[in-house]
This record gives C-alpha cells, sequence and structure tokens, in this order.
C-alpha cells in the first residue's frame, strides 16, 4: 500500500491537534473573562450535578455545558476522546446492564453517574480549553496555591511543543536506526510489545536530556528571582495587578445562576428519576 | 581604581572532582568593557563566570578559595538574587533559560519576580533595543534560534546589570544570527554602558568586537591583552584551539611584521600597502562528469499545517537529482524547505504531490525503516541521536540489529577512522561537541548507506573541531555514494561542497558551485548569506572568480610575491 | 573596603549528599515535565475495553517511578502527578476537578513510599518492588474508594439487583489489570531496566552525586515521626476528597435525609480504609527501621 502524507489520523495530526488545543483554540468562550470567575463558573458546574440526582437536571445541565463547550471552539481530538469515552461508558453500561441480568432501572442508575461525570468533563473542557493556562495559573496564585503550581503550568505551556518534538525525534531514530519488526506474531502480538518497548527505550535519552536542560533552567529561575519572589509578595501584586472584575464578568456569573436555576426548575416541572420516591 | 570585576586568588573545586576546577585566577575587567574568555574544553571559561553572578558557590556548592568582588560586592557575602540585580548571564543553551510563554512575560520575568515597579518600562526598553519589540506576543516555542537567543538577552537587559555574560553565542546560532547578536551587545555595550563578557572559540567574531581577550587555561588565566595583541598571539593561540581567522592567516603570510588587521577592509589596506596586486588565478580544474542518480525529486510539493490550521508550501514542483560523487550543500534562510527536503529523502514525510526516489525506489512504496537501509540522516543536535549507553554501542546499534554480517569489524573500523576508539565506552553525552559529531558520522558510516544526509554537521562547534570535521566529511566520500549537508556554515560550503542548491521561496534558487555562489553578491544578499571573509578579501581585492581558501587566495599572489622579493 | 578581613577566605559548603533547594527544585520539574510527557501518550492510547472488561495504560508508572528511585523521593513524587494535571488535564482541558487532588495525593503517596523503599537503584528487585508498591497504594487505594463511591453514591444500590456484586466484580478485575498492565508491564520491568542504566549517568547532568546504598538520600526518612504523620495527613486528606467529589454529601442543604437513608456508614467506610492502609504504613516502616537498625 503507498503511503502518502495524511492531515488526520496520523503521528503528526495528533501532534498538531494537542498543540492546537494547548494555543490555537484559545481564545473562545472564556478568553475574555477573568479567570477567578472562569474558575468560579467551572467549580459551579462541578458540584451542581452532584446535588440533585434528576434526570432532567442532569440532562439541562449537560446541554448547558455542551453549548459552552461549542462555544469554545474545543479540537476535533479532545472532542473525540470524550465522545470515545461516553460511547464505551454506554457500551458498558448496557453490557454491565445484559451481565447481570439487571432491568432498565440499574441502566438509568448509572445513566445518572455516567451525566454527572459527562457535565463535569464538558465544563472543564469549557473552561480549561478556552482559558489561557498563564491566566489560569495567575488565578491559582491569586487564590493562593502554591508558587510551584503556578510555574508548573506555565512551564508546562511552554515546554510542551519542544518535548514533543524532541521526543518524536528520538522515537524516528529508533524507528529508522533498529530493525524493522520482519513478522507480527499471532493476533500481532508482536507489534504492541514493539511499540511498548519502543517508547521505554526512548525514555532513556529523553530522561537524560531533560535532566540537561532542567539543569540550566533552574539555574535561569534561581538567577531571575524565581525563589526571590516566593519569598516576597512584591512579584505576586504586579503579577496579578491586572486581574479585574469587570460587568462582563458580573453578567457571566449572573447568567450561570439563571442557567443553573433553569435546569432546576425544569427539573422540578418534569422530574425523572432513576426509581420512584 | 573602575574595575566592574576584581577576582583575587580564585580557586574552586566541584564536590567530588580530584582536581580544582580553577586554581588561582586574578582577574580585572574594567567597567565598560567587552571582554572574550577563550580557552579549551575545561580550561574552566564557564566555571568562572559563573563566579561573576554568584552561581559558584551559591548554587553550585564545593570549596571555595579567594575573592570575587563585582561592583563593588563580595559575592560570597551576596545572595544570587541579589547578584542578578549587576550580573547577567545568557547560556549557550539559552532556549532552556526561557520559561514563560510569550516573549513579553519572559522579558519581564526577572523585574516582575523582584518586584520592581517599573518593570513594564524595563521590559519594553530591553525589546527595543534589541529590535524584538514586534515579538512581544509570540510563543516563544514559535521563535528562530536567534529570535530565543535576542529575547534571553532582553530578559536579562531588563534587569539593567552591570555586567552581562554571554556563553557561547555562535555555538547554537547560524553565523548570520550570530552577527546579529553580536551588533546588539555592541549596541548595548555603547548606549548602556554596560560590561559585556563574552565566552568564544571565534577568533572572527572577537576581532570585530572584543575590546581585549583573557585566555584561561588549566583553571588559571593565562593573560589579558588588549584584542590586537592577543590576536598576533597566533600560534599560542592555535594550540588553544583558536584558529586565527582567516584574514588575519592571510595578512601574516602576505605581509609579516605588519599590525594585525580585525577587519577586512583593514586586511585589504595593509595588503595594498604592501603593494601586493593578484596575478591571474590558475584555470579552475574540470568538474568531473556526473556519475549515476542516487536519488531522485520529480515535481514534489510538499508543505505543513501551522497551529492555526494554515497549510504553508515549503516545496513547490522541484526538480532534482543527486548523482553519485557529488557533495552537496543545501543553504537558505531558516524555513526555506531544507530539513523539508531531507525528511522527505528519508522517508519519514511523503510528498504531497510528485515523487521521490532513491536509489531507484519510490519512497511511498516502502517503510522508513526499510527505507534506512539506503539512507541515512543524521540529526543536528547529536544528543537526539544518542540512545545507548556508549558510543560503541551507538555506532553498532545498526548493523546489528540489522543483522548485517561483517557488523563487529565494521564497528571497530569506523571507530578507528574517526579516531573513536579511545571513547568508545563512554556515554555520547559526556563527550565534548567535536566528538560528538564523531560519533554522529560515526553512526552514518556503519550504516553504509548510498545517501548521507547532514542537518548543521558544524553547528556548535568550535573553529578546530570544525576543520576536523570538514576534514572527516571530506574522508566519507570513498565509502559513501553522495552526500547532502543542509547547513549555514558558508566555509563549510567553499571548502567542502561540489555543488551548491540554494534553496528559497518554496523552489530552488539557484543550482551552482560554491564559487559560483559566492561570485552572485545578489544571490547572497538574498537568502542572507554571508561568503567567508577570505572570500570578500578575494572579491574586495579584485580576484575573480573570488578565493575559497586561504590557501586559494595567497596562490593568487604568488607571481607578486616572487616578482617583489 | 575593609582590608582586614582575609583575602583568602575558604569555605567548604556542606555535604554534598545533602540537597541544595535549587536542586529539589531541579528534581521537582525534571519528574514533572517528564511524567507530563509520558501522560500526553496515555492520553491519546484508546482503552480496549470489551464489555465491563477493561485493558488499558492507566500511566506509564516507570517515569515517576525511575526518578523516585533515582532522585530524591519526595520531590520527584510531589512533582510527578502535577506534571499529569499541568500537561493533560489543563493544557488537554480535561480537568476533572477536586477528583484531581484525590488522584494527586494517591499518587504521590504511593510513589514516595515506592522510592523509600529502595535503597540502592542499581538493584532491579528494589525497584520492581518499588513500582509495584507505587501502584498498588495509588490503585488499591483508588480502587477501594471507586467502589464505596458507587455503593454508597449511587443512591439506590442495594435496591438496583445485582449492582454491588456487579461493582465489586468490575472493580476487582480493573484493579488486577491495572497491577498487571500498569505496574507490572509498564511499571516494574522498564523502571528496572531503566533505573539501572540510567544510575551514575543522570545524576551528574543536574550536579548531584548518585544514590546509592553507602549514599541514601536524605528525606527518604521513612523512619521518622514526620513521615507517619505526612502519610496520615495525605491519607486523611485523600479520603475527605474523594467522598467528597463522590458521595453527593455536598452540604445536606439540597437533601436533608440523606443521613438517615444511609446513616453515617459510608464515612466509616473512607476512615477504615485510611485505617487499613496507615498501619500497614507504619507496620513497614517499623520493619525497615529494624532491618536498618540491624544493618548498622
Amino acid at each position: 500500500m503507498a503511503r502518502r502524507q495524511r492531515d488526520v489520523l496520523s503521528v503528526e495530526w495528533v501532534k498538531l491537534e494537542l498543540l492546537r488545543t494547548a494555543y490555537a483554540t484559545r481564545g473562545g468562550l472564556f478568553a475574555g473573562f477573568d479567570p477567578r470567575v472562569v474558575v468560579g463558573w467551572y467549580a459551579v458546574f462541578a458540584v451542581a450535578p452532584w446535588l440533585t440526582h434528576n434526570i432532567t437536571v442532569l440532562a439541562a445541565l449537560f446541554a448547558v455545558a455542551a453549548v459552552a463547550v461549542a462555544l469554545c471552539r474545543v479540537g476535533p481530538l479532545v472532542l473525540g476522546l470524550f465522545a470515545f469515552g461516553l460511547v464505551t461508558e454506554t457500551a458498558y453500561l448496557f453490557a454491565v446492564a445484559w451481565f447481570f441480568d439487571g432491568d432498565l432501572h440499574t441502566v438509568a442508575a448509572l445513566v445518572t453517574l455516567s451525566l454527572k461525570l459527562g457535565v463535569v468533563a464538558l465544563a472543564s473542557m469549557a473552561a480549561f480549553v478556552s482559558l489561557d493556562p498563564e491566566k489560569l495559573s495567575d488565578a491559582l496564585v491569586s487564590m493562593k496555591a502554591p508558587p510551584l503550581l503556578s510555574f508548573g503550568v506555565s512551564y508546562g505551556y511552554r515546554m510542551l511543543p519542544i518535548i514533543m518534538d524532541e521526543f518524536h525525534t528520538i522515537v524516528d531514530g529508533h524507528r529508522l536506526r533498529s530493525a524493522p519488526l520482519e513478522r507480527r506474531g499471532i493476533l500481532a502480538w508482536r507489534v504492541p510489545v514493539h511499540i511498548g518497548s519502543t517508547l521505554v527505550r526512548s525514555f532513556y535519552p529523553m530522561m537524560l536530556n531533560t535532566a540537561k536542560r532542567t539543569r540550566t533552567t533552574v539555574e535561569a529561575l534561581e538567577t531571575r528571582g524565581f525563589t526571590f519572589a516566593g519569598e516576597s509578595a512584591k512579584g505576586r501584586d504586579i503579577r496579578l495587578a491586572y486581574l479585574r472584575l469587570r460587568m462582563r464578568d458580573l453578567a457571566l456569573a449572573l447568567v450561570t445562576v439563571v442557567l443553573i436555576a433553569g435546569a432546576f426548575i425544569i427539573g422540578e416541572l418534569a422530574p425523572v428519576f432513576a426509581r420512584d420516591f | 581604581m573602575d574595575d566592574v570585576i576584581a577576582i583575587d586568588g580564585l580557586a574552586f573545586r566541584y564536590p567530588g572532582a580530584a582536581e580544582p576546577t580553577l586554581k588561582g585566577v586574578d582577574l580585572r575587567i574594567r567597567r565598560g568593557d567587552f571582554t572574550a574568555v577563550i580557552g579549551g574544553n575545561g580550561s574552566g571559561k564557564t566555571t568562572l563566570c559563573k563566579a561573576f553572578n554568584g552561581l559558584v558557590p551559591h548554587f553550585w556548592s564545593g570549596e571555595f578559595e579567594g575573592r570575587v568582588d563585582v561592583d563593588g560586592i563580595d559575592t560570597l557575602d551576596a545572595t544570587v538574587a541579589a547578584l542578578s540585580h549587576r550580573v547577567g548571564y545568557v547560556y549557550q543553551d539559552f532556549g532552556n533559560q526561557l520559561v514563560r510563554p510569550s516573549v513579553r512575560d519572559d522579558v519581564a520575568f526577572g523585574p516582575v519576580n523582584f518586584g520592581l515597579a517599573d518593570h513594564r518600562e524595563r521590559s519594553e526598553a530591553a525589546m527595543r533595543l534589541l529590535g524584538i519589540d514586534h515579538l512581544a506576543k509570540r510563543y516563544v516555542w514559535e521563535l528562530s534560534g536567534g529570535q530565543q537567543h535576542l529575547t534571553a538577552l532582553a530578559g536579562v537587559l531588563a534587569m539593567d546589570p552591570a555586567v552581562i555574560v554571554v556563553d557561547e553565542p555562535v555555538a547554537e546560532l547560524d553565523p548570520a544570527r550570530a552577527e546579529e547578536t553580536y551588533r546588539m551587545l555592541k549596541r548595548v555595550n555603547e548606549e548602556r554602558g554596560t560590561t559585556i563578557v563574552v565566552i568564544e572559540h571565534h577568533a572572527e567574531f572577537i576581532a570585530r568586537y572584543a575590546r581585549s581577550v583573557v585566555l584561561m587555561s588549566d583553571g588559571r588565566v593565562r593573560w589579558h591583552l588588549p584584542v590586537r595583541e592577543a590576536l598576533a598571539r597566533r600560534a599560542e593561540l592555535a594550540v588553544h584551539g583558536i584558529p586565527a581567522p582567516q584574514i588575519i592567516a592571510a595578512a601574516a603570510e602576505l605581509t609579516p611584521g605588519a599590525p594585525v588587521p580585525l577587519t577586512v577592509a583593514e586586511a585589504a589596506q595593509c595588503i595594498r600597502d604592501a603593494g601586493l596586486a593578484p596575478g591571474p588565478r590558475p584555470p579552475q580544474p574540470e568538474a568531473p562528469a556526473p556519475g549515476p542518480v542516487i536519488a531522485r525529486l520529480t515535481g514534489v510539493t510538499h508543505g505543513y499545517k501551522d497551529v492555526r490550521g494554515k497549510v504553508s508550501t515549503v516545496l513547490d514542483a522541484v526538480d532534482l537529482a543527486f548523482r553519485e560523487g557529488e557533495r552537496i550543500a543545501l543553504v537558505g534562510s531558516n524555513g526555506a524547505g531544507k530539513s523539508t527536503l531531507l525528511r522527505l529523502l528519508t522517508g519519514l514525510n511523503v510528498p504531497r504531490k510528485g515523487t521521490v526516489e532513491v536509489d531507484g525506489t519510490d519512497t511511498r512504496t516502502v517503510k522508513p525503516a526499510r527505507l534506512a537501509d539506503r539512507v541515512c540522516y543524521l540529526y543536528q543536535h547529536p544528543e537526539q541521536m544518542f540512545l545507548n549507553d556508549s558510543v560503541r554501542q551507538e555506532i553498532a546499534m545498526f548493523p546489528e540489529q540489522r543483522r548485517r554480517p561483517d557488523a563487529a569489524a565494521v564497528v571497530d573500523d569506523v571507530l578507528e577512522r574517526l579516531r573513536l576508539t579511545d571513547f568508545a565506552d563512554r556515554d555520547g553525552r559526556t563527550l565534548s561537541g567535536g566528538q560528538q559529531r564523531r560519533t554522529t558520522l560515526g553512526i552514518g558510516l556503519a550504516m553504509a548507506p548510498a545517501l548521507l544526509l547532514l542537518d548543521e554537521p558544524t553547528a556548535s562547534l568550535d573553529t578546530a573541531t570544525r576543520n576536523d570535521v570538514i576534514a572527516m566529511l571530506a574522508a566519507l566520500a570513498e565509502r559513501i555514494r553522495c552526500v547532502v549537508v543542509a547547513t549555514h556554515d558558508m566555509q563549510l560550503v567553499a571548502e567542502w561542497a561540489t555543488r551548491v542548491l540554494v534553496l528559497g521561496e518554496a523552489r530552488v534558487l539557484a543550482d551552482t558551485t560554491p564559487a559560483g555562489l559566492f561570485d552572485d553578491a545578489a544571490l547572497c544578499e538574498r537568502v542572507n548569506l554571508v561568503p567567508p571573509q577570505i572570500n570578500v578579501l578575494g572579491r574586495e581585492l579584485g580576484i575573480h572568480p573570488p578565493p575559497l581558501s586561504v590557501a586559494e587566495f595567497t596562490a593568487a599572489f604568488a607571481p607578486a610575491l616572487a616578482g617583489g622579493r | 573596603m575593609t582590608e582586614t578581613a582575609p583575602s583568602r577566605a575558604r569555605r567548604v559548603l556542606p555535604d554534598p549528599q545533602s540537597l541544595t533547594s535549587s536542586q529539589k527544585l531541579m528534581v521537582f520539574v525534571l519528574s514533572m515535565t517528564l511524567f507530563g510527557l509520558a501522560n500526553i501518550f496515555t492520553e491519546v492510547i484508546p482503552e480496549f475495553k470489551l464489555g465491563p472488561v477493561e485493558l488499558s495504560v492507566a500511566y506509564l508508572a516507570f517515569v515517576p517511578v525511575v526518578m523516585v528511585c533515582l532522585f530524591h523521593p519526595l520531590y520527584a513524587a510531589l512533582g510527578a502527578p502535577l506534571g499529569e494535571i499541568v500537561f493533560v488535564d489543563l493544557l488537554m482541558g480535561d480537568f476533572s476537578g477536586i477528583g484531581e487532588v484525590e488522584g494527586y495525593l494517591q499518587l504521590s503517596l504511593g510513589l514516595y513510599v515506592g522510592g523509600s523503599l529502595v535503597r540502592d537503584p542499581r538493584r532491579r528487585w528494589q525497584v520492581a518492588t518499588a513500582a509495584i508498591v507505587a501502584v498498588l497504594i495509588d490503585k488499591g487505594v483508588g480502587g477501594i474508594i471507586d467502589m464505596s463511591k458507587v455503593v454508597v453514591g449511587v443512591e439506590d444500590a442495594e435496591y438496583v439487583e445485582g449492582l454491588p456484586e456487579s461493582v465489586l466484580v468490575i472493580e476487582g478485575f480493573a484493579f488486577a489489570s491495572d497491577l498487571l498492565i500498569t505496574g507490572v508491564l509498564f511499571g516494574a520491568i522498564p523502571a528496572a531496566y531503566l533505573a539501572r542504566r540510567l544510575h551514575g549517568k543522570i545524576e551528574p547532568l543536574m550536579g548531584m552525586a548518585p544514590r546509592d546504598a553507602e549514599h541514601p538520600v536524605p528525606g527518604r526518612a521513612r523512619q521518622t515521626a514526620a513521615f507517619v504523620s505526612l502519610a496520615v495527613f495525605l491519607m486523611l486528606a485523600s479520603g475527605v476528597f474523594a467522598f467528597l467529589e463522590a458521595a453527593d454529601v455536598k452540604f445536606g442543604v439540597w437533601e436533608p435525609g440523606f443521613i438517615d437513608r444511609y446513616g453515617l456508614g459510608f464515612l466509616w467506610v473512607s476512615v477504615a480504609v485510611c485505617a487499613v492502609v496507615l498501619i500497614g504504613v507504619v507496620v513497614s516502616a517499623k520493619a525497615l527501621r529494624r532491618r536498618a537498625r540491624s544493618e548498622d
């Protein structure tokens, strides 16, 4: 079979999609808001589903979260992974029901749980994909998170493409310089073994190279006052000076409250439960 | 006494090391100086410079003796944080020094951490001074090497230190970018009066930018001299792995005893003053007839999708043939498609349109792992090619894994030829730059490919090692049928290549010889190439075609010298 | 300038075995970056699910296990799970809120205990044991909590015929498969192989002395009261976070009857889990201290 340059479902594509998720899709719904409000928005959606067993309410919350995701321009890879999870989850539910001779009530009970998890997952996708990680880390700092966490977010954001490229280079080196797989074995068992062992071997140079890199980075952090900033509040205040609540942030909070209340009201009007009370 | 750095009897030993790295250093650097620190590997240059900003001994603990005063502060009493207001450090692997995602945030990182109220003005001023203010919003990883270097420098400059130390700026940058960095350092030195200390191997840059030179060897300062005096000690410098710049070598041959020229203009003047004029150049040897085709590109179009979803075309309908016996240099600015072309030849990527054939095989029909029997690609960074524990294992990996019958003999032979036998059991990462490069060449040789592809084989090497690698590349010819090198190093092009392909605007702008390339000033300008100094000097003095090496240059004056004496 | 001070001040900085704060930061950052990278793979590797039977790589356990074996176990253990949160959860938008805290604490604890068990990273069995212990603690605590989560959290577990049993079977199977795939195939085996290869090579790159039997890294302080209290704290915190997320407790206001409905029983489940693990940790710490003493 002739090989060709593929723009989807190739290693390059996955890499690009991850990068797009991390960088280019920013600027969706929540980009313009104060990150603390967005974190609050997320917290509300992360908590609300656990306060009810009413499937109608959960479905309404799910719909709201799904709309938010749509407005946040989440990339196909992340959505695909989510949908894949959802589909397998559903299949799993039915399998469980069938396997243990349960009736529809079993499924309904588990659907409740899946819906709850789904709302949280969608809300996190919407909030964290459209929010610039830098702002997020500032929000964390302003909520008194340890400085290492905020540094970690910022540094991870900066390093991601570089270490992914480096790892790709190393894996390519393995592909080119080791012997290609001659036989695939029964059920192609050799293929995952080959991939797995290449993955493990590739971490050997990766660990050494990253260690070398880290040394310079930490030296630079030291000379550029990272430790100093951990001990004095001045740097923190400067960094957070731009965080200000504005009208639109209040509007977001208001809309969120209205939507959540709406969901619970609809639930009251047309309740559906996994079991009868 | 306005010495910004004053060191008395500094000795330092890393924990666990048998020998001290610094053994009694005494040094004074005047405020506002532009100093180059030179010396071979292991001479203690980097340790010395890390003593300036207190990393030695506060970050790297060890036995510390003596006294280091920087800008009037004893480093032993001060913290690294306090010293960072006075000394800035730009690392050799400067990319790892950038810790924030965007350029503006990174430049402001220091001032914000130290809680300086004018952090915005400081970082804007630093970026403006270095001419990178238009990059402020870009992500750090999107930048080219040169831009990253300037960002690192701006981050240091924003602290407005009294001293800036730059560790081997040329190592990771191509010569045109390094030139840019030096121009900026000069500007900082002149406009702000900041003392600049560079660790540097390239005598050309020292000649043009530094005002004084410190020679380190064996943990001591040998001497600290004004630049002209320092460069006059050609023999001593060569012993420490720093061959004189081409123009100084040429001038020394033609006008011995005259003061050392620091620039091409000075050298030309010096030779004219001596009343020497070039004779006609002997006819160039005929190029050998081209051999059979090893690799062929037909109508190749390729491009990538970038992070913002746009497809950019890097190569557009390119037709090329690589023939046996050719030494091909691919040149062009960053992003001109050099690496893309190499990757297409390895089969790691297949073209969107057109075909790539290697040794008669269409790359679409086989896996890259199979194609590796015929093509070998050596990456720019040797560390990314070190997958095993020792040099021997690196070289043996391919022949042993592929069960080549004479694997053991091949490995021994390669080790011997590349003078690697002594390091065969060391880890590649612990070797010097030149040894690392030789190891990657060894990996390529042991694969015995028909087509060898190299990405920047002379990058980050000092001049002496670079010449060594160029000589080794020349010796590869008998083993490998065709070698293609992607490079920014014009001296490599001049001394090694037989054919030059200039890439730009998604196509082949020129398919010529080194002499042809350097003769075409407009083309060099267009793709941002800096011809070797000797070539520029030759052109300046009216030698046509301009010489590619010092030997060719002096040969042109043979009649004049013979007649004159 | 006072020239009376001896111009040849001599200073020997402390024992290289004790880590400076920047070296701790280095270990932390390295561990974070590498495990973050490793998690990007597990994020895109699809899971094989056949009905209730699930085969998946939870994470590449060997990466953080190698880190805790070679370096200071505490800082490596704290850094690694943060890498997962930063690279995958935050950058890819897959953050699951409070549950992340639970996961973070479980994995940190597992890695720390695992890493502290290692005396000499060159010994394969020690490293392999560390890997298995790390996954055992992480997945074991996680599994027990998950199980009780469903039993208690789905309001009507006992109402649904066969659900508790099915959950038990599924969780049990998941635990076994995690232990085999994550703990052994992508944990113990590669970690034992890599730790031996990296030992003595990676430390000098970061300016540290390698860890071996004669020079145990300080902070591997499993014998001290501080460690035991840390373990207690992590256990309790982990349990509390898990149940906050799981049990729909949420402040009682919305469902005032919930305590009546379940009793306080399910809270005791978490306490019991914590107690069991804690006792295990204390007992093994004591045993190890005895062994260490007898070796001295």
